[in-house]
């Protein structure tokens, strides 16, 4: 029970930290930005550590931080490995071929208003179809390996990137389109120099969505047929195997990687539209 | 309405696509099974047959290109398969039959709707928290981000386990992952909506000296409202989808999900292809109700669909 | 236009500290130290079954049916079992009383700290087998070097597993490898040439490539009863600390007598085991056809076993499991792995 008590403690404690630093004089600093997040999360996992021991929960159901963080350290090769399998190859080589078909059609869609009311609807049809149904058919029919994983990703994808891109190329006023007409550019001088990048705003909007959802897709995909390498092979092995520290060590690894992916997005976006009200 | 035929222009080339692809798709076992049944089929070997795609094999052996569109167990239905079985299912079975896919609609639906009136309750509670308290907003809006890249199939387990040892089964723990799915595009999308007022606006009303509460009620919720349907019509079809992840950990009973499931293990993909089919159009329609609850509102109200 | 378009669609999770906490609590009240009975009732039984409902569990399905065990004083609750569930985290969970599964993935909980002990074993023998296309050229275990071949996971594949260790043959791929598919839950990878070989039962998955058209001189097959490298299947498990309690005890020694009568009529009348096994399929996608053909094939693993386990075939395999090279299953001899307490009372 004092071990309960404990995480009562630091809960409280975490809590009057994060209050103070917030409210603070330096609560506009980046390091402090940085710093109230993580002592959150902090707090909730030396809480989590302290419950799990206090009410002595069976590691078969919910296993210790610690032994979740002994597991990453110890099977590094084999997470790496997974990673590689499922991230670089199945995730990271949907969301390319998703990323570059949606906003192929979105382009094409642009030229043609007739096109674009009756792409959207069908589109959002695509994107309602659950994962469940759509990875085994995929698997069936591309194999287990990581090309049906990337078509399940490139799916799921799709439809967000359309979306944003056909608003987003939308986003030009009517002057600015004159301008261009004064200056005699056509069609496709104003798709670069005007339209395209006016739209980034917003296809990074789509981009930085659909990368958590290319994560989930090809974890889950692995759930439906796979070789005997990837997170989501490794998630549902270790689960039947109740080996429930590997099944988080996972799960950690797809958090990273999906908040770096996340945050990279977020600065090549800062790169390329730094002229956008909302990154000044 | 000015929406409905390139609605069906873009949903008729796709149906086209389909009918071509089905022959090449469903060659290479329409073509093991032609020879069992005595046909004479090019090359002679399956194992030959490996070595051609399914369009190369289809060039070799178009005496057999119109069984692959009524094939048993094909890898592509055709779309006349698909639509007979959902039309079998949906209009030829008692609803209340196991084997109608109206009633297992109805056992996907309910812990959808729970699910997500649950999700949203919960997400604008929090957008409000976050809006209101800076703490929240820096301690739990990385986290909430950093969340969506946990994937719910690995947590869906615990999570019924736990419930289940409580003695909570059946349609609370599917609802609890629904709302875990659907909470999220309600806080983004409340949190954008209730900062959307701009200062002048603020300004004015702290000339009326209005109080937090009644700049709450009267200017920041009211703004709110085209951000909020935004979210709900994204929240409701995370709600569906996360209801179907949660039939495989309670052991796929009934349901779209566990239609999918079992129709895909036992040899019968017209099953599968069918709930995946209904369990879309369920999505699109819950979608579109709320696209004609967010219309009538917003007139009501003065604003146009943003 | 002021950002009104956020579409996300699909898996956006939501709030770590709500889910945290709300898991925290539901922790607090369900597991510290809570009694392990689901429910607490002196005459009530929850069975966990390792996978959905089909003819594999008829002798339950017919208890409950034909009024076994209303006749033994028993209010008994099946649970279907699926792709997502781990019976050994469910009867941890105090979820169920009673689980259904396999000795090899038993024996592995045991060993992961959960102390779970098989109280009856109505399957006598395996049927778990590898079915392959014969013009791959297979014709015996040594020729699997460098194929592709299907297992399942979740717990099948400890047997396989053993097998391929005890044959010599790696299952890292490669020329003198074997390439492990992860084979999802159909006979797919097979039919479409994408495995050689394949984790069948002969229950269920091998009557299904026949149903797909497939003769039965295409194929070649191996029962791991013939390779000698079968392993104990269906077997009913319970928490050891339960079994202290003369209350559970008692009700659980009804209801291994009312399961084994139930099992001993569907191996009499498979037609109307498979009736009712239909009847209890929720989700109607099930055929008749496959049930009867399962439940015929189920009756055949069934007929040796009164429900008591005998321990040769325990021993058996244990030594299979400890055989399993570098990365055997389980690392020593389980002790208290199993008792003929309940099966002692329950068929005498």
């Amino acid at each position: 029970m004092s071990l309960v008590f404990a995480a009562l403690v630091v809960w409280a404690a975490g809590w009057w930290i994060n209050v103070r630093l917030a409210n603070g004089p330096s609560a506009d600093s980046t390091v402090v930005k940085i710093l109230v997040p993580a002592i959150f999360g902090l707090t909730v996992v030396v809480i989590w550590e302290l419950l799990v021991q206090g009410f002595e929960v069976n590691p078969v159901i919910l296993p210790a931080p610690s032994a979740i963080l002994e597991r990453l350290l110890v099977e590094g090769p084999r997470l790496w490995a997974d990673f590689h399998q499922t991230i670089i190859k199945g995730a990271m080589s949907g969301y390319v071929i998703g990323g570059l078909a949606a906003f192929c059609v979105a382009v094409l869609a642009d030229r043609s208003d007739f096109l674009t009311r009756g792409i959207l609807p069908v589109g959002s049809f695509m994107a309602a179809l659950p994962i469940v149904g759509t990875a085994p058919i995929f698997v069936k029919w591309l194999g287990s390996d990581w090309e049906s994983k990337a078509a399940v990703v490139a799916v799921m994808v799709f439809f967000p990137i359309l979306v944003n891109t056909v608003a987003g190329l939308r986003d030009t006023t009517v002057m600015q389109r004159d301008l261009m007409r004064t200056y005699g550019a056509g069609y496709w001088p104003t798709l670069f120099k005007l339209r395209l990048p006016a739209a980034m705003p917003f296809v990074f909007n789509g981009l930085k969505i659909a990368t958590t959802l290319a994560l989930i897709g090809a974890i889950v995909a692995e759930f439906f047929g796979s070789p005997t390498v990837g997170m989501g092979f490794r998630i549902s092995t270790s689960f039947g195997q109740l080996a429930l520290d590997m099944v988080w060590a996972e799960i950690v690894i797809a958090a990273l990687a999906g908040s770096t992916f996340y945050g990279v997005m977020t600065l090549i976006e800062k790169r390329m539209t730094f002229w956008h009200p909302s990154q000044r | 309405m000015k929406s409905v035929l390139p609605v069906l222009t873009v949903i008729g080339a796709i149906v086209l696509f389909w009918l071509a692809a089905v022959v090449p798709m469903n060659m290479h076992l329409v073509a093991d099974q032609a020879q069992r049944d005595g046909l004479v089929v090019m090359p002679e070997t399956p194992v030959e047959r490996q070595e051609y795609g399914g369009i190369g094999l289809s060039l070799r052996n178009l005496h057999l290109v119109p069984l692959t569109y009524d094939f048993v167990r094909p890898r592509l239905p055709s779309p006349q398969q698909v639509a007979s079985e959902m039309y079998d299912t949906i209009f030829d079975k008692k609803i209340t039959s196991k084997r109608s896919l109206v009633y297992h609609g109805w056992v996907t639906l309910a812990p959808t709707l729970l699910g997500f009136v649950i999700g949203t309750s919960l997400g604008i509670m929090l957008a409000v928290g976050i809006v209101y308290s800076r703490v929240m907003d820096r301690s739990v809006m990385p986290w909430a981000i950093v969340s969506q890249t946990i994937p719910i199939l690995a947590l869906a387990p615990m999570v019924i386990v736990v419930l289940g040892s409580m003695g909570i089964q059946g349609l609370f723990p599917k609802s609890l992952i629904a709302a875990y799915l659907s909470f999220f595009p309600v806080v983004v999308g409340m949190v954008k909506g209730l900062r959307a007022p701009d200062a002048m606006q603020l300004d004015l009303l702290r000339t009326y000296h209005a109080s937090g509460a009644q700049g709450f009620w009267a200017l920041r919720l009211p703004a709110s409202t085209p951000y909020l349907f935004a979210s709900l019509k994204i929240g409701i079809s995370a709600s569906l989808v996360g209801t179907i992840v949660a039939e495989l950990p309670t052991g796929a009973r009934a349901g779209f999900g566990a239609r999918m499931l079992v129709g895909d293990q036992y040899g019968q993909p017209l099953v599968s292809w069918a709930a995946l089919f209904a369990a879309a159009l369920t999505a699109a329609a819950l979608v579109g109700l709320f696209s004609m609850i967010e219309r009538i509102t917003l007139k009501r109200m003065g604003m146009s669909a943003a | 236009m002021k950002g009104a378009l956020m579409t996300t669609t699909t898996n956006l999770e939501g709030i770590p500290m709500m889910k945290k906490m709300m898991m925290a609590a539901a922790l607090a009240t369900g597991l510290g130290g809570a009694p392990a009975f689901a429910d607490g009732h002196a005459n009530s039984v929850t069975l966990q079954l390792q996978w959905v409902t089909q003819a594999q569990f008829a002798g339950y399905y017919v208890a409950l049916d034909k009024g076994f065990y209303e006749e033994e004083g028993l209010d008994v609750k099946i649970l279907a079992g699926g792709p997502d569930i781990a019976p050994p985290q469910v009867l941890a969970g105090g979820g169920a009383d009673a689980m259904l599964n396999w000795m090899p993935s038993a024996l592995a909980a045991r060993e992961k700290g959960l102390p779970v002990v098989n109280i009856a074993q109505p399957f006598k023998s395996s049927g778990l087998m590898l079915t392959c296309w014969k013009d791959t050229g297979i014709t015996g275990p040594q020729d699997f070097k460098g194929k592709t071949i299907g297992v399942w996971f979740f717990g099948n594949e400890y047997p396989f597993l053993s097998w391929m260790s005890q044959e010599g043959i790696s299952t890292d791929g490669g020329e003198d490898g074997v390439t492990v598919l992860k084979q999802g839950f159909n006979v797919d990878p097979l039919l479409q040439r994408e495995a050689d070989c394949i984790s069948t039962m002969t229950y269920n998955e091998y009557g299904q490539v026949l149903d797909a058209g497939v003769n039965p001189d295409e194929l070649v097959t191996f029962k791991y009863e013939e390779q000698g490298v079968a392993t104990l299947e269906d077997g009913i498990y319970v928490l050891e600390e339960n079994l202290a309690d003369p209350v559970f005890e008692d009700k659980m020694v009804r209801f291994v007598r009312a399961s084994m009568k139930g099992w001993k009529y569907a191996e009499a009348n498979p037609e109307e085991a498979a009736g009712i096994v239909l009847d209890n399929d929720e989700t109607g996608a099930q055929t008749e056809a496959a049930q009867v053909r399962m439940m015929g094939e189920i009756a055949k693993l069934t007929a040796g076993s009164n429900g008591a386990l005998d321990p040769a075939d325990f021993d058996r395999t244990v030594a299979s499991l400890l055989a399993g090279g570098s990365d055997p299953v389980i690392t020593k001899a389980p002790e208290g792995a199993w008792t003929h307490a309940i099966t002692d009372k329950a068929l005498n």
